[in-house]
């Protein structure tokens, strides 16, 4: 066994005290730290996307910790979700905290995992042998935005309901298989109690075992493989520190900096209630999806009802299903091995992200 | 309301005041803190016999004359503008009671610059002994700077006896300044120590930045372990009745305006808590990460965390400017009876000349809205009107400005929170009408008598 393995550079067996000496005889603590010491990160001009992954990592451990302090409150039911949400609001001491930051770090964390994507697209990270971790990114993706819709839901206020309205019709114009997953997710043909409860279900439950399984995976791949230096970079450009511990420093303070805005946010703009959702009033005036679906559902807007024979929104929804497509297939036909093929995916990037960018500002604004 | 008004559409003259006093405290607290930070690493570099440690003082001083000496003085006459322009009647009582003892601040301020300037110029020049000597001359000047000028401030939220015999001398030693002393001073080394930071991740040789960015991030040591307990006896020490708005708020705040105070509260308490992980996990452990760009991330930690504990110690005292005695929009407490009889527009010398120029009910409501609510509140910008009276009729604002006019706790929601309404039922006839027309008027809020 290797001697210089600790940080000061004294052997383990000296320095150890006996609880580490136990563990270490149970788990191999010494080649785990071998390993660390191993791993490398490099530093370049655009070293400073790869904090985006721990930053989608620190949010996430918010949402489990928060979503879990939320739960002992919040009841499920279409008579008591309302008033639930309002008692953590209003009378639960720190509950109006508690669910602000809930609320605030799912929307940091969106908006983080589509900078994590779109700087590993940029950067060429998806390129063999990464395929697989590309793809389970772009899964996750739809997780995060999964979570996003059915959280939305569940504190039954008008606006909630009317936006989920609008989701679920959206959701059914699906080609082939939409009607039957609208149904299945509102658990009939209106929005009730069934939906609630289902949402509820994959909110807490479905979408986590599902977000834990794939995002093992992903850390899982992205530690075999190690971190990708885009080509750009001349490799005389190239350093490299230590994952552990320089790395790891450096994102914990990063980490702290996200949290500090985090809670800024949560300070000065709480998260707020509406009035109960009635499904028998009037849609509210100028109702609009969360941020980041907003792009999509102003695309769809702009597509008049009938292209041809084609309905307006079942093929507004084709396209975006493409262009998904595209984008996650897109470490199969970009392999590297044609520079025009390479080009070709950085300007089909670009137009994405601008399109996204002018989509949901022109939605926000009109 | 003896005084003109300065109007600052959308963002309002207290956070004008607000914005350049953080700055100014940022840079004021930094020349002081430097004072024991120059000292001390002057006297590690002679003990240690170590060259690199005074190339690098040479160095950190030229940044620290320029920032405290620039900066400092451009923020601290801003202040003296904005405070006088925005706050007349609270800085006429401040120089009224404390003339005696701001003459002796300027002259301890005076020294002090005097002194900076002397030690970064006498930088081999003069033999170590005496630019030693200059160092701890500089630590004394801007720590009595701090001694004086924190009288002042500690009055304004706990003035204690001098509400009662007028001594400035009862004010000046109120109850929280020496807990606020104290804990300011820790504050000072700690800032000291952020900006340390940034000049010391710049020091070319590895070993000697390791040493210094380690060496700096000792300085906010000191605040995270004695700043709790003198944090403690600086919240036993301030007014019942705000200690109460605090623990309201821990509630509501999900709801409501009211509860800024504890949010306020909350966000300094939060951002001083990660600001010690930072100065542990990143300098402290490992220095040799610690470049120039985490340096300045790590200042503007520094610069937010100041900004909120400011910003929640002004809260403390409101509604008023000095705590019991004057409100934040200029009224005296004990003047609100004689102001209730004798109408507002009638009892302040300015206010008067200017609703003697109009026979416009509107205008002269929107003179009372000036005076009265301004201080806090924008037309449609910081805590707007706008927003705030939506679609209530002129019989709803009259309701809520009889609430408002109630001094009895009891009877008046807002106590503690909004100073009280202080003028006649003609005077609230007017200002509803005024409100009224913010949003029903087709020139809402565009009713132009400044001019006049």
């Amino acid at each position: 066994m290797a001697t210089e393995l600790l940080p000061d550079g004294t052997s383990p067996e000296k320095s150890i005290n006996p609880l580490f000496k136990w563990l270490n005889d149970r788990l191999d603590l010494v080649s785990i730290w071998q390993l660390a010491q191993k791993k490398e990160v490099p530093i370049h001009k655009h070293s400073i996307w790869y904090y985006m992954g721990g930053i989608t990592l620190m949010f996430l451990i918010v949402q489990i910790i928060t979503g879990i302090l939320l739960m002992i409150y919040y009841v499920p039911d279409l008579n008591s979700a309302h008033a639930s949400i309002l008692k953590i609001n209003t009378r639960i001491d720190f509950g109006w905290f508690v669910r602000s930051l809930h609320c605030w770090a799912a929307n940091l964390m969106i908006f983080v995992v589509f900078l994590h994507l779109f700087s590993t697209y940029f950067m060429k990270a998806y390129r063999k042998p990464r395929e697989i971790t590309w793809l389970i990114g772009m899964g996750l993706l739809v997780l995060v935005m999964g979570f996003g819709f059915t959280g939305y839901l569940l504190p039954w206020d008008q606006v909630s309901l009317f936006a989920t309205k609008i989701g679920l019709d959206i959701t059914s114009k699906v080609p082939v298989l939409g009607d039957q997953l609208a149904t299945v997710l509102r658990g009939g043909s209106i929005i009730s109690q069934n939906t609630l409860s289902r949402f509820f279900a994959i909110h807490v439950i479905i979408l986590p075992l599902l977000l834990f399984g794939l995002l093992g995976i992903h850390l899982l791949l992205i530690q075999l493989q190690g971190i990708s230096t885009p080509k750009s970079i001349k490799v005389s450009e190239v350093k490299y520190e230590k994952f552990f511990p320089d790395f790891i420093f450096k994102d914990l303070l990063v980490w702290i900096l996200a949290l500090n805005v985090l809670f800024v946010l949560v300070t000065f703009l709480p998260w707020g209630l509406g009035e109960e959702a009635d499904p028998f009033a009037p849609a509210p005036i100028g109702i609009k999806p969360e941020w980041y679906f907003l792009a999509m559902f102003q695309f769809l807007k702009l597509i008049p009802a009938y292209i041809g024979p084609i309905e307006g929104e079942l093929f507004g929804i084709t396209i975006i299903g493409l262009i998904v497509l595209i984008l996650g297939l897109v470490p199969f036909w970009d392999t590297g091995a044609s520079k025009k093929l390479s080009k070709l995916a950085t300007y089909f990037g670009l137009i994405v992200l601008l399109s996204m960018i002018i989509f949901s500002i022109w939605g926000a604004l009109s | 309301m003896n005084y003109p008004i300065w109007l600052v559409p959308f963002l309002g003259g207290s956070w004008i005041i607000g914005i350049i006093s953080i700055i100014h405290i940022f840079i004021s607290h930094f020349a002081v803190g430097s004072g024991f930070y120059l000292a001390l690493t002057e006297r590690k570099a002679y003990k240690e016999n170590d060259e690199g440690i005074y190339d690098y003082l040479k160095k950190h001083t030229r940044f620290f004359v320029l920032v405290t000496t620039a900066g400092g003085a451009i923020t601290g006459v801003g202040i003296w503008f904005s405070v006088s322009l925005v706050s007349p009647d609270t800085i006429a009582i401040l120089i009224q009671n404390f003339a005696f003892a701001w003459a002796w601040e300027y002259l301890f301020f005076a020294a002090e610059i005097a002194t900076a300037f002397a030690y970064y110029y006498t930088w081999d020049k003069v033999s170590k002994e005496i630019h030693l000597k200059l160092a701890n001359l500089y630590l004394w000047f801007s720590v009595f700077t701090l001694v004086i000028i924190n009288g002042i401030l500690t009055f304004m939220l706990t003035p204690g006896k001098w509400i009662q015999t007028h001594n400035w001398l009862d004010g000046f030693l109120n109850p929280t300044y020496f807990p606020s002393l104290f804990i300011r001073i820790l504050i000072m080394l700690a800032i000291a120590g952020i900006y340390a930071l940034v000049t010391s991740s710049r020091i070319k040789d590895d070993n000697l930045r390791e040493k210094m960015v380690k060496y700096s991030a000792k300085w906010l040591m000191p605040v995270f372990v004695a700043g709790p307990i003198i944090g403690f006896w600086y919240f036993t020490q301030i007014p019942h009745e705000t200690i109460m708005t605090i623990a309201n708020g821990i509630q509501t705040s999900g709801v409501g305006n009211f509860s800024i105070l504890t949010r306020a509260t909350y966000l300094s308490l939060i951002l001083s808590g990660t600001i010690v992980v930072f100065a542990y996990v990143g300098p402290y452990l490992n220095p040799k990460g610690f470049t120039f760009g985490i340096s300045l991330m790590f200042l503007l930690c520094g610069f937010m965390v100041t900004g909120t504990t400011e910003w929640m110690r002004e809260m403390l005292r409101k509604p008023y400017t000095v705590y019991n005695y004057i409100y934040s929009n200029g009224v005296k407490k004990d003047e609100i009876l004689n102001i209730d009889k004798m109408g507002f527009l009638k009892s302040g010398k300015w206010a008067n000349a200017c609703a003697s120029k109009t026979d416009n009910d509107i205008q002269k409501g929107q003179i009372i809205f000036r005076y009265e609510c301004m201080s806090c509140h924008t037309v449609d910008g910081y805590r707007s009107m706008k927003k705030l009276l939506g679609t209530r009729d002129q019989d709803s604002i009259v309701g809520f400005l009889n609430l408002l006019h109630q001094t009895e706790p009891a009877k008046n929601p807002y106590h503690g929170i909004m100073p009280p309404f202080a003028g006649s039922d003609e005077d609230i006839h007017l200002l509803s009408s005024y409100l009224y027309s913010i949003n029903n008027s087709p020139n809402s809020s565009d009713h132009k008598i400044s001019s006049r």
